[in-house]
């Protein structure tokens, strides 16, 4: 078959996916922001693997899909849950905890926040995991920002989890306060909450694999859900099985599937 | 009996406020009571969503003012108009091509392409990837080797600015026409002028006239409005030399202080969209 996968680098997980893909017998190419041109001349691929959820991407996703050529994952679930608006309802509507969140312009936050909502974190609105995240301690701290407006989440102090989930296969990391994905991680054995947090997730969008970033609160014991990822990189996936096959050929069945259900 | 007054929400940046909705208050305010959300001085808080408004009509389109239309129509039953989806998608012009011409509306052809590489069509403008700030367009016109190419100012800015966003431009194909159409929409009200192309006259107003009604055009904005799940909007056609009309711009939040009666139709309009 003829692969695409839509992704702003060419190495790491992606040239892993490259390689084990053409191993296998198939063509694969990779459009990263210095090829990709989204117009008819993409439809030449049998489908689309969807690694990364920047703008450009997304709307070849939404192109290709448009015109009958399957992206996995979704474009639509891709882009869901790297907004972080649209994030925060895709986990609230799954039942799960998550922090409360606030928008607006620094003066408003400023002059309307209440000293009782600090601490908060500051995210940009389009992202994942801990690029461009700021803890707002004090009023002060919004001197140093000069977003023109601004989203924010209670920033909630407790254990930090990664938990990764790739088909049945779950496995959970505790890593230090906004810590990126790659940093180094204690393994977690087993802890049934996260577990059924995570099954909830996968089961609620139809995922074949992806991440969570939880926090156990350390007053309320309480789990919230406080980032997601539609195609992390792996780094931490600590199990026997390697996760490049398995993450292939579950794209492979999905396409199949898709395939089938079109014929 | 005493009868309630509509209870509307306007949503609304300080441009759209100070510049473009006066009339459109004094008439408002004799039939409906009005509250004000202002962009710049609104607190949005995710947990709070009391409101008791029966309507809200949407007139600026920032980031700010889509995550308050998001909370509204995910948390309640009022209606939002225009709504979130509508408003993004016209402002990304890539998308609402791309979901044009999948319903069958003819657009000119576009592309999105990684900076330095060409379309693959001759005579071209480049547009801004994402039309949500006001801002009036701004062209630069070049002939190479007998080609038209025009570029949006803001557009090049934000691939090759100081405080360049974007890695990658579109590109839409240019059509060639001696008019410039435009259908304002407001629910099934349609308005229908044309105007010559900015491109030849930048005082758009100056060679504006009203026209009646061309029933092809009234087809195709139906059915982009639909498409795009817009209630208010106005619609930019060029009509080809072999007389097709290409949709080539769509708008979230029109100015309808050009229609005659525009604030009145408007304020009857989301009078009739209210809750009960």
């Amino acid at each position: 078959m003829k692969i695409g996968i839509l992704s702003k680098r060419t190495g790491n997980f992606t040239g892993k996916i490259k390689l084990y893909l053409e191993k296998i017998g198939h063509s694969v190419n990779i459009y990263t922001a210095s090829n990709l041109c989204i117009n008819d001349a993409l439809l030449v691929s049998d489908f689309y693997i969807l690694k990364s959820k920047h703008l450009f991407y997304l709307y070849a996703g939404y192109f290709l899909e448009a015109n009958n050529v399957p992206v996995i994952p979704s474009t639509d679930i891709s882009y869901q849950h790297k907004n972080r608006i649209e994030s925060y309802f895709s986990i609230k509507n799954t039942g799960l905890l998550l922090p409360n969140v606030f928008m607006g312009t620094i003066d408003t936050l400023k002059s309307q926040l209440k000293k009782t909502d600090l601490p908060l974190i500051s995210k940009p609105i389009f992202g994942s995991g801990s690029k461009g995240v700021k803890v707002i301690n004090s009023f002060q701290d919004f001197n140093s920002i000069t977003e023109e407006s601004f989203y924010l989440e209670k920033f909630i102090e407790g254990t930090h989890y990664l938990a990764y989930f790739i088909d049945e296969e779950i496995c959970i990391c505790e890593k230090k306060p906004l810590a990126n994905e790659h940093d180094k991680v204690k393994i977690i054995v087993s802890d049934g909450e996260i577990e059924e947090y995570i099954i909830k997730w996968k089961d609620k969008y139809n995922l074949l694999f992806g991440h969570l970033d939880l926090v156990r609160d350390n007053n309320t014991d309480k789990l919230f859900v406080v980032d997601a990822g539609t195609f992390p990189e792996f780094s931490n996936w600590k199990h026997s099985s390697e996760p490049v096959s398995k993450v292939c050929n579950l794209i492979l069945d999905r396409y199949q599937h898709i395939v089938n259900k079109t014929e | 009996m005493v009868k309630l007054l509509i209870n509307i929400g306007l949503i609304i940046d300080r441009y759209h406020l100070e510049k473009k909705v006066s009339e459109f208050l004094r008439y408002i305010g004799t039939i409906a009571k009005v509250s004000i959300y202002l962009e710049e001085d609104y607190l949005l808080d995710y947990s709070n969503f009391d409101f008791k408004e029966d309507i809200f009509f949407v007139k600026a389109k920032g980031d700010l003012v889509l995550n308050l239309v998001k909370l509204i129509e995910r948390e309640t039953d009022i209606p939002v108009i225009n709504s979130s989806k509508g408003i993004w998608l016209a402002y990304n012009r890539f998308l609402n091509s791309t979901l044009l011409r999948q319903s069958g509306i003819l657009v000119p052809n576009f592309t999105l392409n990684a900076k330095g590489l060409l379309p693959p069509f001759n005579d071209y403008i480049i547009k801004n990837i994402i039309d949500q700030k006001n801002y009036a367009f701004s062209p630069k016109i070049q002939r190479i080797n007998g080609y038209l190419n025009i570029a949006d100012q803001r557009a090049l800015d934000e691939v090759n600015g100081e405080k360049a966003k974007y890695t990658y431009l579109y590109y839409q194909e240019f059509i060639k026409s001696k008019w410039e159409y435009k259908v304002y929409c407001i629910g099934d009200n349609l308005f229908y002028y044309k105007q010559l192309p900015i491109l030849v006259n930048p005082d758009k107003m100056k060679t504006r006239r009203k026209i009646d009604k061309i029933p092809e055009l009234k087809e195709i904005t139906l059915k982009a409005l639909k498409t795009i799940r817009l209630k208010i909007s106005s619609l930019d056609f060029l009509r080809s030399k072999e007389g097709e009309f290409f949709l080539t711009d769509i708008n979230s939040s029109p100015n309808f202080n050009y229609i005659k009666n525009g604030p009145k139709v408007i304020g009857d309009y989301l009078i009739k969209q209210a809750k009960n």
